[in-house]
């Protein structure tokens, strides 16, 4: 408790900061988290404000670890973790504005929808259990009067469940862990819109997933982590240029693919290039987007007819190496 | 672009309502109710209700196997069956069955992060697990060993002696096997080999081991209620019944405490 809220025995003015004052409502300070040899979270710090932060990062980064660590699932090895200024394992009652929808898929199957979210909801002791549960899922567009059992519902709709278990409570911290993963693309944008107009409410929102476009959706605040390291931290541009600066290597098809090359090269528009047959080279340049906007005006100037430009190494998971091996 | 929150938003501003302070889990009345419900409600399996029903006709039929007999000391021939059968097989692995599933289940199928994630007291949500499970086993188990007894022909004592024992015998049980199913991942096969090997044999061989397994009191109960000498059973009514009710307080503590500890998957 603060020193005026002990003196006046009233409202604790020290756990209402995070509106009165700019205090992170997420903190993470050199944060590590083993298990036996496997190194899932290394030494990860950064502050978190209200809005929406996706987490990006390939498989086995240890994005899942990370979101358990924040809310309070498993214990740090080393480093500290506060949620509106508090440990989560520590204090249980911070768990009333933690909302998180965990990666499985599982949830109780013997209950019905509306069950299941009622139940967090009684189990949150919250005063409206039965209106919250409604109007949760009404949030995510489900209907609360459908009888069928978990067990029967699809993985998309099981997924909208795991999210209106996760804000039927109202919490100020919703942590989500791929949330997007089986939903349609209408629900997929649903979903995306939802998370923004509560991170426009305050709530500190924090989505994890491997997909770069997804990431681009979600906003402009991204934590990058690979290999268990929080790689780059920012606003989604600067990140995206960050992995677009390096260098590229792409397969150019066309009818003469060797002179386009030799031209490019005389441009400065690749570093190297590579024959692969009578149709097609791969090239290799540094910037990516000049490239990109350059390669059919020069095609046209020398009368090559370009077939095709395929990105050779743009899948994720160089990207992620590129990032983790800079110095 | 339409809201998806809507009016709600304006109704409820989230994000500015306080953080409770530090130890408030205890104001969430219901739950202890809510999570009984759905544990019970998780332990109804066809597979389960099944095997438990064929042991408790088994544990009838065997009992109007011996009141058919006509034997010359009924008492004593019912007191043995009770024993070798009842408080030796089908008390200790029916609350197996049920009680280390509880919480069991749930970690297995990665489901206790969203008991785990809630502001609920995890001794609560032991005490809910034990609870439910003893809900079962009371009546799985006293009722056919109660008509076995019954059957066997050794009288009021007996049958009173019986329910007794079966009773003690799910509390305790129930709080230790749901520690179980907790703490190991493979709790049915811990739990066992401590029917089996612990109480089975081990505990025949020196008195220390005998008095650190449950079967030593619920057979003293049966023992003191009809005055027939069973082995290992040389204990008082009062310890007999106490001490498997004080085991299974004990373990629901216990689990409350490593639920708190414990890292969820
Ligand atoms: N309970 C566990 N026991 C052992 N190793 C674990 C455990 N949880 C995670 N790991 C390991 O930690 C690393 C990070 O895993 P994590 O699940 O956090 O990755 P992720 O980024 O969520 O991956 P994905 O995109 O596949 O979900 C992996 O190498 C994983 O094998
Ligand atoms: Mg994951």
């Amino acid at each position: 408790m603060t020193a005026t809220a002990a003196r006046t025995g009233a409202i604790d003015l020290g756990a209402i900061g995070a509106t009165l004052e700019p205090r992170p409502m997420v903190e993470a300070s050199g944060v590590s988290k083993w298990f036996g040899d496997v190194v899932a979270v290394s030494e990860v710090s950064f502050t978190l404000g209200a809005g929406v932060t996706a987490l990006l990062g390939p498989n086995g980064a240890g994005k899942s670890t990370m979101l358990r660590l924040l809310a309070g699932l498993v214990p740090p090895d080393r480093g500290e973790l506060r949620i509106l200024g508090r440990d989560p394992r520590a204090d249980i009652a911070v768990l009333r504005r933690i909302g998180l929808v965990p990666q499985q898929e599982t949830v109780f199957d013997s209950q019905t929808a509306f069950e299941f979210v009622h139940m967090a909801g009684v189990l949150h002791g919250i005063p409206k259990p039965d209106r919250a549960a409604k109007q949760a899922l009404a949030l995510v567009e489900l209907e609360h009067r459908d009888p069928r059992r978990l067990s029967t519902y699809s993985r998309g709709m099981r997924q909208r469940v795991k999210v209106a278990q996760a804000i039927v409570h109202s919490p100020r911290v919703i942590v989500l862990d791929e949330p997007l993963t089986g939903l349609d693309p209408r629900q997929r944008r649903h979903m995306t819109r939802l998370f923004h107009e509560l991170g426009d409410l305050g709530c500190c929102v924090i989505v994890s997933s491997h997909v770069l476009d997804e990431v681009e959706r979600f906003g402009s605040n991204v934590l990058v982590i690979a290999q268990g390291r929080l790689a780059a931290e920012g606003d989604f541009r600067a990140i995206r240029d960050l992995m677009e600066d390096r260098p590229h290597r792409l397969r150019i098809t066309s009818d003469h693919p060797h002179q386009l090359a030799g031209h490019l090269l005389a441009d400065g528009l690749i570093m190297g290039l590579e024959l692969i047959d009578a149709r097609s080279v791969v090239v290799e340049t540094n910037d990516v987007h000049s490239f990109r906007r350059n390669v059919a005006v020069v095609a046209r100037e020398i009368g090559a007819r370009l077939s095709e430009v395929v990105p050779l190494d743009d899948d994720l998971d160089s990207v992620f190496r590129y990032l983790v091996g800079r110095p | 672009m339409t809201a998806v929150l809507g009016s709600r938003a304006r109704v409820r501003p989230w994000s500015r309502r306080p953080v409770p302070r530090r130890g408030r889990t205890s104001r969430t009345p219901g739950a202890f109710a809510a999570i009984y419900r759905l544990m019970l409600r998780n332990q109804a399996s066809i597979g389960r209700v099944f095997a438990v029903m064929a042991l408790g006709v088994g544990a009838i039929l065997l009992g109007a196997a011996v009141g058919l007999q006509h034997t010359v000391d009924p008492v004593h021939d019912g007191a043995e069956l009770i024993n070798r059968y009842g408080l030796t097989i089908l008390v200790p692995v029916v609350t197996l069955v049920f009680s280390s599933s509880t919480l069991g289940d749930l970690i297995d199928d990665r489901t206790l992060v969203y008991l785990w994630l809630r502001p609920v007291n995890r001794l609560t949500v032991a005490a809910a697990a034990a609870g439910a499970a003893m809900t079962i086993c009371l009546p799985a188990v006293t009722v056919p060993l109660v008509i076995c007894a019954a059957l066997t022909g050794g009288g009021i004592a007996l049958v009173g002696g019986t329910a007794v024992a079966a009773a003690v015998g799910v509390v305790g049980y129930c709080g230790m096997f749901v520690a179980l199913g907790l703490r190991f991942k493979r709790a049915l096969v811990w739990g066992l080999a401590y029917i089996l090997l612990w109480e089975g044999y081990v505990a025949k061989a020196s008195k220390t081991a005998s008095r650190l397994s449950l079967r030593a009191y619920t057979r003293s109960v049966v023992s003191q209620y009809t005055g027939v000498r069973l082995d290992q059973a040389g204990l008082t009514i009062v310890a007999a019944v106490l001490v498997p009710v004080v085991v299974g307080i004990v373990f629901v503590l216990l689990t409350g405490r490593r639920l708190k500890k414990t890292a969820v998957d």
